[in-house]
């Protein structure tokens, strides 16, 4: 039912897309599946509806649900006006491939059997791949190829560790979830540990985890603006969330040690990597993309340490979308206006395109977590884990990337908005008003949270 | 009969280990997807016919004939009659093989004793087979050998979902999906747009970006 859902949308309009012929037509049917999409998220979100319950969406899934709407609707707004040299046979590959991969994540998100998850993620790799492939460059061809083959070994480890699950569960074995969960007291340990160990490595190749994030910075640099702008905000949480879902198991299992320690492992591996390549780098989309990479290992470390810092994770989860994905559009913005992808050769954003400019700017202060970013309230929390948990070298080691992180991307941010500027050009409201609206979201979050901290 | 076959189907591993043509892995793979489908006729009496005549032709088509076919094909067009061109020697690959062996036998016979669902002959090969699989694709070059890496490692993936088949038939075609992800994944895609962009298919080639 559920899955009905979320699919007839994309699968009758696919059709009607590959018919017509109208580039604008094309754009506007992806509009109206995000617009869709986005009552549904608010939809299950209202208990007064009654939706959740009766299709069995618990609050992480419809956090992640509502998240992606938000993010496909920004994304949806972004290319109504937006101008490519496709031929209209391009154009509706695109708008179908966008359609089938938004409703691939959203399976994902929402199921609540392990092999449907992994079913859904597949499909996602497919559909992303097209659509990162798309300018058919070499580069961007190059990044699909490698997006795709390291992906693919990544989801056949997972569906390794899926299998060794099935081991682990001696009498009538199961993939639904709740199922697990009710039946935790009788899993094999060693099984279950084997198997959350190639899970952890599967999906966390497909959520960018370092060392697994090769693929992460090409395809990212690589892909169109808005579909960059989903891949970060979008994709990889829903990557992110059978690895949450492992750890509840593993919880009940009494084996939630082990898991935070590997967390924590790939959560610092993920922020060290990260770092090391923002100093180093002056590409400003794969800097962005690295900065993902960052985002995501911290979120790790969150859920790692567990209750008040566990719940910072889904706010840096909510967060990170928001303003990434703002970021990342308003990264289309600049490579559009300078036609550069080296940030040393850039300047003069705030001259040449004030609004962009200061977005850019913005965009760039809350992801470093300046308040009143929600980031800031995430990082935060998560110190207090560690100072809590009496980690306090980790305490240190964890402010230091982050600081290292914030130097790195400052000096790219700053770099292209200050400058002398030449001349000044104009754009379409359509790619300036996403942003906004993503960034005062994100705002509204952190006010959301600053409210429920009041005593 | 079962046993047998398995077993041929580790030697079929380590052959892949001591060849140095791409054509003779292109055969190993036939070979394996022919072992693969009779294994599948032996041992999935749990599925009902629909499934059934489902994997069955699925292996058939796509392991047996149409991937490795593919291959081939892409083979010859490409002129692609050197070796394998491995960065580890010969020597190296097939004692590494051998230790895969030993680590695959040793974790199915441990952990066998505290799971009695495990047949440890059939998980030590399926596992061992995922392992070299992943092997082949760290210690090659060329992204035709990466496939066949990854082909091999499927070909073990498909045989462990085999052994865990009987408690839970669907894992069988949700694996199979798997392949059918791949032959898109080789056959519609990639190949053709990457020989087109890049003189070569060589790992070495795809390094425009990087940090």
């Amino acid at each position: 039912m559920l899955y009905l859902y979320i699919w007839i949308f994309p699968l009758l309009a696919a059709p009607l897309v590959w018919v017509l012929r109208s580039k604008p037509m094309h754009n506007l049917t992806v509009f109206i599946h995000s617009l869709l999409h986005l009552l549904a998220g608010i939809a299950f979100m209202l208990p007064s509806t009654g939706m959740a319950e009766s299709l069995n969406i618990d609050a992480l899934s419809r956090t992640i649900f509502l998240i992606s709407g938000v993010l496909y609707f920004a994304v949806g707004l972004y290319s109504l006006r937006l101008k490519t040299e496709l031929t209209p046979r391009q154009s509706s590959i695109y708008a179908i491939c966008m359609m089938l991969f938004v409703a691939s994540m959203d399976g994902a998100s929402l199921s609540r059997d392990l092999g449907l998850i992994w079913v859904f993620v597949e499909t996602t790799t497919l559909a992303s791949a097209m659509l990162i492939s798309f300018e058919k460059h070499k580069q961007s061809i190059e990044a699909a190829w490698k997006y795709l083959f390291i992906c693919s070994i990544g989801i056949a480890l997972a569906f390794v560790g899926i299998l060794l699950l099935i081991i682990a569960q001696p009498h009538s074995p199961s993939l639904f979830l709740d199922r697990i969960i009710s039946n935790a007291g009788s899993l094999n340990s060693f099984w279950l540990k084997i198997s959350f160990v190639f899970i952890l490595i599967g999906f966390g190749t497909k959520a960018g985890l370092a060392p697994m994030h090769f693929w992460l910075p090409d395809a990212h640099s690589e892909a169109p603006a808005p579909v960059s702008a989903l891949l970060s905000g979008a994709l990889l949480n829903t990557a992110l969330l059978p690895l949450l879902r492992m750890q509840q198991v593993m919880n009940i299992s009494h084996l939630g040690t082990l898991a935070s320690q590997l967390f924590l492992i790939l959560g610092f591996a993920s922020m060290f990597i990260a770092a090391v390549f923002i100093m180093k780098i002056t590409n400003y989309k794969r800097l962005l993309a690295y900065s993902s990479i960052e985002n995501m290992g911290i979120i790790l470390i969150a859920f790692a340490l567990g209750d008040l810092a566990g719940k910072a994770g889904l706010i840096h989860i909510m967060g990170h979308s928001l303003i990434k994905s703002a970021f990342f559009l308003t990264a289309g913005n600049v490579y559009y206006l300078v036609g550069k992808k080296d940030y040393n050769a850039c300047g003069g954003l705030l001259g040449l395109h004030p609004a962009s400019g200061w977005l850019w700017l913005i965009a760039f202060m809350f992801i470093i977590g300046m308040p009143p970013s929600p980031l800031f309230f995430s990082e935060l929390f998560i110190a207090f884990g560690f100072i809590k948990a009496g980690y306090i070298p980790a305490l240190i080691v964890y402010f230091i990337l982050l600081s290292a992180i914030a130097y790195g991307l400052g000096r790219a941010a700053l770099g292209i908005a200050t400058g002398p500027a030449t001349g000044r050009k104009h754009l379409p409201l359509s790619w300036i008003l996403p942003q906004m609206a993503l960034l005062a979201l994100a705002v509204a979050v952190s006010f959301l949270i600053r409210s429920r901290l009041q005593p | 009969m079962a046993d047998i076959l398995l077993v041929i189907f580790g030697v079929s591993l380590l052959a892949a280990s001591i060849t140095n043509m791409l054509s003779s892995i292109a055969r190993i793979l036939i070979l394996q997807g022919l072992i693969l489908f009779a294994l599948t006729i032996l041992k999935t009496n749990e599925l009902n016919t629909l499934e059934f005549i489902f994997v069955a032709l699925e292996t058939i088509v796509f392991k047996a004939v149409l991937i490795p076919w593919f291959i081939t094909d892409t083979i010859r067009k490409n002129g692609i009659t050197r070796e394998v061109e491995p960065s580890v020697s010969n020597f190296f690959s097939l004692g590494s093989m051998t230790a895969i062996f030993a680590f695959g036998f040793f974790i199915a016979l441990w952990s066998g004793k505290s799971s009695p669902n495990i047949y440890p002959l059939h998980f030590g090969i399926a596992f061992s087979a995922i392992l070299k699989g992943l092997f082949i694709i760290i210690a090659n070059k060329k992204l035709i050998t990466h496939l066949m890496g990854y082909l091999i490692m499927e070909n073990g993936i498909f045989l462990l979902s085999l052994a865990i088949g009987s408690e839970m038939p669907y894992i069988v075609s949700l694996g199979v999906s798997l392949d059918i992800l791949l032959s898109i994944l080789i056959a519609v895609l990639f190949i053709n747009k990457i020989r087109n962009s890049f003189e070569d298919v060589d790992s070495d080639e795809l390094s425009t970006l990087k940090d």
